[in-house]
């Protein structure tokens, strides 16, 4: 023990003499994520200007929709096919950036750049460790094939770069762009994998707003709404129950294509029909999440829809039981989905109050883990987005008013000099409480 | 009743997804990826070498390795992408005219294993310096 002593103070001594404090001791999994954070938000790899996040901003759930690129100034990069000559034609459609988020792809190939693309939104990066693995490997974007080399999300980056970041149209490594090295794909792949949630819920929770109650009764119930079966826990995987359980997350062609009146067909400008997964397509698309998706709109693959509510009444339409999974639905349960308007608000509602939660659990943990010592900038504002998201996910609705307003006061003590990250937590617990029983995380 | 409600369920949904159990790879970037660098796929599944032989009738290329030599096989589905980045020019699709003796190529076999098939999925080459 008084050798331990001696040795303690002898190794103080030493450090005091180095004039070197002692370090706390680094997790190599943060330090991966830390630099994978950097890359994704700061590393242009020498193309036009554009890095992940300008795409999926950390502001804006990681995504893009009309009202964010509203914000943006005319030399963001996101624009550079306003600004960059050589980029001006086939690389992006601007006034379908502007007035829908939509972006442009090449995923049927660059031989015909004026005529073969597609037009789609912008995925978030949230969740995807729980969303990405299927039956048949990885699946990345909106189709499950948008990554090169094998698919995984480790590979996603380089494809992003030769699509989006290029400085022209000939996309030649070397010249338009340099391509992520390994290590920068480790790191990039560790960051997005950090984001979000972690796991799955386990539905049913006991829910306290009635209509947020009833839309779960629904979502759950395989009579009725169906949902479940290809969003099982409301996330990205199909029900183990009927797809098996290494299922994963599963493809299909639910119909959006052939919705009418689709705002990007309404504009009159060209937009070819997209073929989804494959080349040429089968018409399929993955299964996104739904729990973090209600204060993410628009919703699905080509932004045609502008709500939640849009979204759920979508499965009661001719586009999706007159389509391929519509008619497979409808032979193994005996119809297909018709909700009345009562059950559609009650679904959204349930998936709103669901998108709450998430905030405040992202909340406190990002709380958390600040520990004791004063939050950073980021924290604070990275924490007052997730609450506003919460907040206006709920208002809009009128759902849990009790709740906004407590929401309302861990924003304002979250951004109050210093931040109050203590009482910022309580009252995240406290608005959470009120909307569900039983949640500790 | 409920097991085989549960049953039928599967059978029906996995009727509906085995169309969609193909690898999901995102083939239409690959062509701008020079030999060598396709992540997860070069120096682990893929063969790199030059072109041996170049057989048009049987459609089949021998390709000398550090370690020996490969044939693949190529058929209607082999995607070949003519690798022009070293000099500066864009990247193009190719046919089996392109694969010729003295080419640096990559090859990934369908299955991502050279035992696999014998089959190649895609076939990147690079032309002999003009």
């Amino acid at each position: 023990m008084k050798m331990l002593g001696v040795a303690a103070v002898g190794s103080l001594a030493v450090l005091l003499l180095l004039g070197c404090p002692p370090e706390e001791p680094t997790d190599p999994v943060d330090e991966l994520v830390e630099r994978g954070e950097r890359l994704f938000f700061e590393e242009t790899f020498e193309g036009n200007g554009r890095t992940c996040g300008t795409c999926h901003p950390r502001e804006n759930n990681f995504t893009l929709d009309p009202e964010f690129i509203a914000t943006l100034p005319d030399g963001d990069a996101l624009f550079v096919a306003e600004t960059n000559p050589d980029l001006a034609k086939n690389f992006e459609n601007p006034r379908l950036m502007r007035r829908l988020g939509l972006i442009l792809e090449n995923l049927d190939g660059f031989g015909d750049l004026e005529n073969t693309f597609v037009m789609r939104g912008i995925p978030p990066t949230l969740a995807l460790r729980t969303s990405v693995a299927s039956g048949a490997g990885p699946r990345t974007g909106w189709s499950g094939d948008g990554a090169p080399g094998d698919g995984s999300l480790r590979a996603f980056a380089t494809g992003a770069v030769i699509q989006h970041f290029t400085r022209t149209t000939n996309r030649i490594a070397g010249v338009d762009f340099r391509l992520p090295t390994e290590d920068e794909l480790d790191a990039m792949e560790a960051f997005q994998l950090s984001l979000g949630r972690q796991k799955d819920l386990v539905l049913p929770i006991e829910l306290k707003g009635e209509a947020g109650a009833r839309g779960q009764e629904i979502f759950l119930d395989r009579t009725l709404g169906k949902c479940s079966l290809c969003h099982f826990n409301a996330g990205a995987n199909g029900d183990p129950a009927a797809f098996g359980p290494q299922a994963g997350n599963l493809s299909f062609d639910t119909g959006v294509e052939a919705l009418p009146d689709q705002p990007a067909d309404l504009t009159g400008e060209l937009v070819p029909p997209d073929d989804g997964f494959g080349r040429p397509g089968n018409g399929q698309f993955n299964t996104p999440a739904l729990v973090e998706s209600a204060d993410m709109p628009p919703f699905f693959h080509n932004n045609a829809v502008d709500t939640i509510e849009g979204a759920v009444a979508f499965y009661n339409g001719d586009a999706f039981n007159n389509s391929p999974a519509g008619q497979v639905l409808a032979g193994a349960t005996g119809s297909g989905i018709n909700l009345d308007a009562t059950q559609v608000e009650a679904v959204a509602a349930f998936l709103r109050v669901l998108n709450a939660l998430e905030n405040i659990r992202q909340s406190i943990e990002l709380l958390e883990a600040s520990g004791k010592t004063r939050p950073t900038e980021r924290v604070v504002s990275r924490t007052s987005h997730e609450i506003d998201d919460a907040s206006r996910v709920l208002a809009e609705r009128m759902l849990h008013l009790d709740a906004v307003g407590v929401l309302r006061r861990a924003k304002a003590a979250i951004e109050g000099r210093p931040p109050q990250s203590a009482e910022a937590i309580g009252l995240l617990r406290e608005a959470r409480s009120l909307l569900a029983e039983g949640i500790e995380r | 009743m409920r097991n085989t409600t549960q049953k039928g369920l599967m059978i029906a949904f996995s009727m509906l997804v085995s169309a969609a159990m193909a690898a999901s790879v995102q083939e239409a970037t690959e062509l701008f990826i020079p030999i060598g660098q396709s992540p997860n796929l070069s120096n682990k599944v893929t063969v790199m070498g030059t072109i041996e032989s170049a057989d048009t009738a049987e459609k089949t290329i021998v390709v000398k390795t550090d370690s020996g030599s490969a044939t693949a096989a190529i058929t209607e589905k082999t995607r070949i992408y003519v690798d022009r980045s070293r000099r500066n020019e864009r990247n193009r699709d190719g046919t089996f005219e392109d694969l010729k003796a003295g080419a640096r190529v990559e090859v990934l076999y369908e299955g991502r294993a050279r035992a696999a098939s014998g089959l190649a999925e895609w076939v990147k080459v690079e032309p002999p310096s003009p």
